[in-house]
């Protein structure tokens, strides 16, 4: 066994630290908080909440391999919540253009982004902390006001349930009420799906990584740099305009402080999951766990009826900072023993 | 001529490749904007406040009082960015920390006392601390732990405001004194608004720093190559330390401002999204965000420039929120002919032009 | 870099393992709820789950203070408070949370009016009654709550414009010479909505000449920068209309910080400030020294309400569903003893050194 962990690569070591300190979490959750942490409910809730915040992740996730990054993505999803309800409020028109509007909003920041990054070698941060500036500022431009959708088809949509067979529980008046989930949960379970199969198993895949590991030698197994560059970037930014979508079908209603603080908590969560900043490393199931580690932690915090609202955040950094020294630890002593040999 | 052609061509190239050309070209831009539009902007009236003491005010006064904050936290900015090639996301939320310090100090456990509790420089020097300790934590996963600088302060950037309303369990202390406003208005009797003569104050330190020790010299030397000044004899992990401690004290000097221009604080909007401002005005500067070489007085310059800019936006009765997506297209552009590879495609043309000029 | 064939293999045990694990603890915990609820049988308390929209102004931290002394463990309550920050998707994650955790009563102050038609359609569903407090819910079906507790913020802003104009007339001031600013609250908010639209029906009524609208968000900061943008704008204003005391304050630092004085006294250049929530001590020692002409009173202390509908939903009694509260008119002058609104008659409080103890918060 012992043998096994030292020959665990950096991916999956950080990989199986990000799932056990979930599960742990959330078993002490139910022995200690019990209540509502024992029904399944709770922990759908938690993917209802979050599933756009596991979209959004995804692309992270996408971009730190290749040693970039990304915070736009926030903004992203504040301009595609508000262009929606916008164009579904005042014009009358129909979900599927709304989804057409969100995913062309995140095609046109994926491929500006991408191209000044990757084409124009430009910081990555800078770009993309003007695309954030950017999108808020637009979001505010297109509407002032927060306000809610009431178009029809739309809030069927949104009110649309997919039941989770036999996870059902008993309420207060002794009803039995049937587990569900939303539609964008099902998105965002297919895209991390998808994501794991392409990242294992394809050349563009292996090409993230080798990027991210190692330009110079990128370069010279034939890989087009600049053009996986760019493809990560799209690709971040598709998912963020999905993201978008479904952070807009989760809440229904269109306001600039939408998604506020997602981008950062989109980069914990990829660094909770074992995505390094330095590029190379990173895993989709590990984000997944990463989102969902940080939502437990906010859900603990707010079902424990701490009236101090600040814990939440300083958990959640507490917990940020336990895994960066973690990786840090774990990447000395790897160098430390490849130098040896 | 071939020295020249080198360097870009004549006094014009010299010119664009010089750093400080470009928050100076985006000044001036913005000085000729708004000359064209409403020369009234320059214009700067003596006025007398409520205390009956003599006031400066225009809008080069706003600038020069709202910017100041931004080129104290500038200097900090870019002894970071040059000595570990990253940025303090924090820096925000770090003002809420020491800011609400600052004041837990100056009211005691009541958030409304009638007087200080403790004199302002007592305050202050804790709030100092504060902020260097806070500047210690990030240098030290920076430097020790080897994490990127954006990431590790990411965590400050996490909790900096949740730990600002624990300090003073959530209240909203208010400070009546007026002397503690002085630092964030006027001064009695001197009509120029105090940030500036703090920001000054600040200026002139690090010029003295950078003018007679080697700070600055081993700062680039650490950012340009961390390996080869270690073999130099530098310690590049204690420079990068020191580099986020200094920025840890900045950001406390400029919470003093922000707090006393409210004598009060909000934890959750204070000081918020400045740390992308601060780092605007290095890239404005056109540091490279990279690490390594650094021109100090270029980033003040940008600081002023994007206040500028900020100011110009608002006398035109753009919206508070709208104002971002402004300053982002201005920074796209910056940034863009400031990339290196369309700097030499523009190079290239130029060369071209006068070249050609040259055969004829 | 990437994963290695053994390694993935316990990966997959460990989750396989885990989601076992927690199969399992779902699967036996009904029993467990059970108990758990019998266990307390003796001593029940009861629990009440609290969503508060934020902590953004005086009068909100003064609610949620009234709210927590109330429900305490001493009186037999168990209080699980939310802080949303601001932002609905929070609040409706607490509900959401509150209902799964099986609470007995939830108190909502909501941050907007729309969107709770479903989450609160979940709470009746479970059964569990739904108070609302201070702001109001607009949804399709009234039986989604159970009752509303808060101020008639319409008839706040009515009562502060009608002393006003009382005053303007005993001070012989006409109307076209009153050129007032309104800064607003957090846009979109019952109490935003309510004394803007009093503010404005009265302002017609009377021909005041209103310079402007600005959103000050109900915070000293937002409304200093409002200021400052008016006072650039327009030389003419004599009278600020604020919608809460956080931003009066912080409209008079920028007047006086501009050489402006602050009084009632406008026919001599000095700039009124009228007001609203009178619960921060640093605003009604302002009203106290004449910056701040008059508040209208905005009583937070909704706890000992909450409690007493509680009380009678207990005893299966029904309670009003929409239930106003009293409130008075602070002033710092007695120009003006008492006001005509509606056929009725409210009697302005006036505050001053010596009175200052009757102050009720």
């Amino acid at each position: 066994m012992r043998n096994k962990i030292k020959n665990m690569s950096d991916t999956s070591l950080l990989l199986s630290i990000t799932i056990v300190v979930f599960f742990l979490m959330y078993i002490g959750a139910m022995v200690f908080q019990g209540k509502g942490f024992l029904k399944p409910q709770t922990f759908f809730n938690i993917l209802n909440a979050n599933a756009a915040l596991i979209l959004m992740s995804c692309g992270l996730t996408i971009v730190m391999i290749i040693g970039s990054i990304d915070i736009s993505v926030g903004g992203v999803a504040a301009l595609v919540s508000m262009c929606c309800a916008v164009y579904l409020d005042y014009k009358g028109g129909n979900v599927f253009v709304s989804m057409l509007i969100a995913l062309a909003i995140g095609v046109a920041y994926g491929v500006i982004q991408g191209y000044l990054i990757a084409y124009l070698d430009i910081q990555p941060f800078i770009v993309s902390l003007a695309g954030m500036f950017f999108a808020r500022g637009m979001t505010t431009i297109v509407h002032t006001n927060p306000f809610n959708v009431e178009n029809q088809s739309f809030v069927a949509l949104k009110e649309t349930r997919i039941i989770v067979p036999g996870m059902g529980s008993v309420n207060k008046l002794g009803k039995y009420v049937n587990a569900y989930v939303e539609i964008g949960v099902i998105v965002a379970l297919l895209a991390v799906l998808v994501l794991f199969f392409v990242l294992r198993y394809t050349k563009f895949g292996r090409a993230l990584y080798a990027v991210g590991g190692n330009k110079t030698s990128a370069l010279m197994l034939g890989i087009n740099v600049k053009k996986t560059k760019f493809m990560a970037h799209l690709l971040c930014g598709i998912l963020a305009g999905i993201g978008g979508y479904v952070y807009f079908l989760h809440v229904g209603s269109g306001a600039a402080s939408h998604a506020s603080g997602a981008e950062m908590n989109a980069i914990a969560s990829s660094i909770i999951g074992g995505t390094m900043l330095t590029g190379g490393v990173g895993n989709i199931i590990g984000t997944l766990f990463g989102v969902l580690s940080l939502a437990t932690i906010q859900s603990i915090v707010s079902s424990a009826g701490m009236d101090q609202a600040w814990w939440t955040g300083i958990t959640i950094a507490a917990m940020l900072c336990l895994f960066l020294v973690i990786q840090s630890v774990v990447i000395a002593r790897k160098t430390k023993s490849l130098k040896k040999q | 001529m071939a020295n020249n052609n080198k360097s870009g061509s004549g006094f014009f190239g010299k010119l664009i490749h010089n750093q400080i050309f470009i928050p100076l070209a985006a000044l001036l831009l913005l000085v000729l904007f708004n000359l064209v539009f409403d020369p009234s902007f320059f214009k700067i009236t003596l006025g007398q406040n409520a205390a009956g003491n003599p006031v400066l005010s225009g809008y080069l006064v706003t600038i020069l009082d709202y910017g100041s904050e931004l080129a104290i936290l500038a200097i900090g900015m870019t002894l970071v960015t040059a000595a570990s090639g990253g940025q303090d996301i924090s820096v925000g939320a770090t003002i809420a920390i020491c800011g609400s310090a600052l004041l837990r100090v100056l009211c005691g456990r009541n958030s409304r006392p009638d007087e200080l509790q403790a004199p302002i420089i007592v305050a202050f020097l804790v709030a100092c601390i504060v902020g260097m300790l806070c500047g210690a934590f990030n240098g030290m996963l920076v430097s020790i732990f080897k994490i990127q600088p954006m990431v590790a302060t990411l965590i400050l950037f996490t909790a900096g405001r949740s730990i600002a309303a624990w300090i003073n369990n959530n209240e909203l202390p208010i400070v009546g004194d007026p002397t503690f406003a002085y630092f964030g208005s006027f001064f009695p009797g001197i009509p120029i608004p105090a940030p500036v003569f703090i920001a000054a104050f600040c200026l002139i330190i690090i010029f003295v720093v950078l003018k007679f020790t080697t700070l600055g010299l081993y700062t680039q030397a650490v950012g340009i190559n961390p390996s080869s000044s270690r073999l130099n004899g530098l310690n590049p992990q204690f420079i990068k330390f020191v580099s986020f401690v200094i920025l840890g004290l900045c950001v406390a000097v400029a919470a003093l401002i922000k707090v006393s221009r409210l004598s009060t604080i909000n934890y959750s909007v204070i000081a918020k999204d400045i740390e992308m401002d601060a780092i605007l005005a290095v890239a404005l500067g056109g540091n490279p965000l990279g690490g390594g070489k650094f021109n100090m007085w270029a980033s003040i310059i940008g600081a002023y420039v994007i206040q500028f800019l900020t100011t110009t936006l608002y006398k035109f009765k753009v919206s508070s929120d709208a104002l971002s997506a402004y300053k982002a297209v201005v920074v796209i552009l910056l940034v863009v002919f400031s990339a290196p590879t369309v700097r030499e495609w523009i190079g290239a043309k130029f060369k071209k032009i006068t070249a050609k000029k040259g055969v004829a | 870099m990437m994963m290695d064939r053994p390694s993935v293999k316990i990966i997959y045990i460990m989750i396989i393992a885990s989601l076992c694990c927690l199969m399992a603890a779902c699967g036996g915990k009904d029993a467990g709820a059970v108990s758990d609820i019998k266990e307390k049988g003796g001593k029940e308390r009861i629990v009440v789950g609290f969503s508060q929209l934020g902590a953004e102004s005086d009068w909100r931290s003064a609610n949620t203070e009234s709210m927590k002394s109330v429900f305490s463990k001493e009186n037999g309550y168990e209080l699980i408070f939310d802080d949303a920050q601001q932002k609905q998707t929070n609040q409706i994650t607490a509900i959401r949370s509150f209902i799964q955790q099986d609470v007995d009563y939830i108190v909502l102050a909501p941050v907007t009016e729309t969107g709770w038609d479903t989450v609160l359609s979940e709470a009746k569903e479970a059964g569990i009654p739904v108070i609302i407090v201070d702001r109001q819910v607009d949804v399709s079906d009234e039986s989604l709550f159970t009752c509303w507790v808060g101020s008639d913020f319409e008839l706040e802003a009515r009562k502060v414009c009608m002393w006003m104009s009382y005053f303007f007339n005993k001070k012989g001031i006409k109307s076209e010479d009153v050129h007032i600013v309104d800064i607003q609250g957090t846009i979109g908010s019952t109490a935003q909505i309510g004394r803007t639209k009093g503010f404005d029906d009265m302002a017609n009524l009377y021909g005041w000449d209103v310079v402007a609208h600005e959103p000050g968000d109900f915070t000293k900061s937002k409304a200093k920068e409002a200021m400052f943008a008016i006072l650039r704008n327009y030389d003419n204003v004599n009278v600020v209309f604020c919608e809460n005391d956080n931003e009066a304050l912080g409209v008079i630092e920028v007047l006086e910080a501009s050489g402006k004085k602050c009084g009632s006294d406008i026919t001599n250049g000095e700039i009124m400030v009228v007001s609203f929530d009178g619960v921060n001590k640093a605003a009604v020692s302002s009203l106290v020294a004449g910056k701040i002409s008059c508040i209208g009173e905005c009583n937070p202390l909704h706890g000992p309400r909450v409690e007493s509908i509680i009380r009678k939903l207990a005893r299966g009694q029904e309670p009003y569903k929409y239930q106003y509260v009293n409130e008075k008119i602070f002033a710092g002058t007695s120009a003006v003893p008492s006001i005509m609104l509606g056929g009725k008659e409210y009697k302005v409080t006036v505050f001053n050194e010596e009175t200052l103890y009757e102050w009720p918060y």
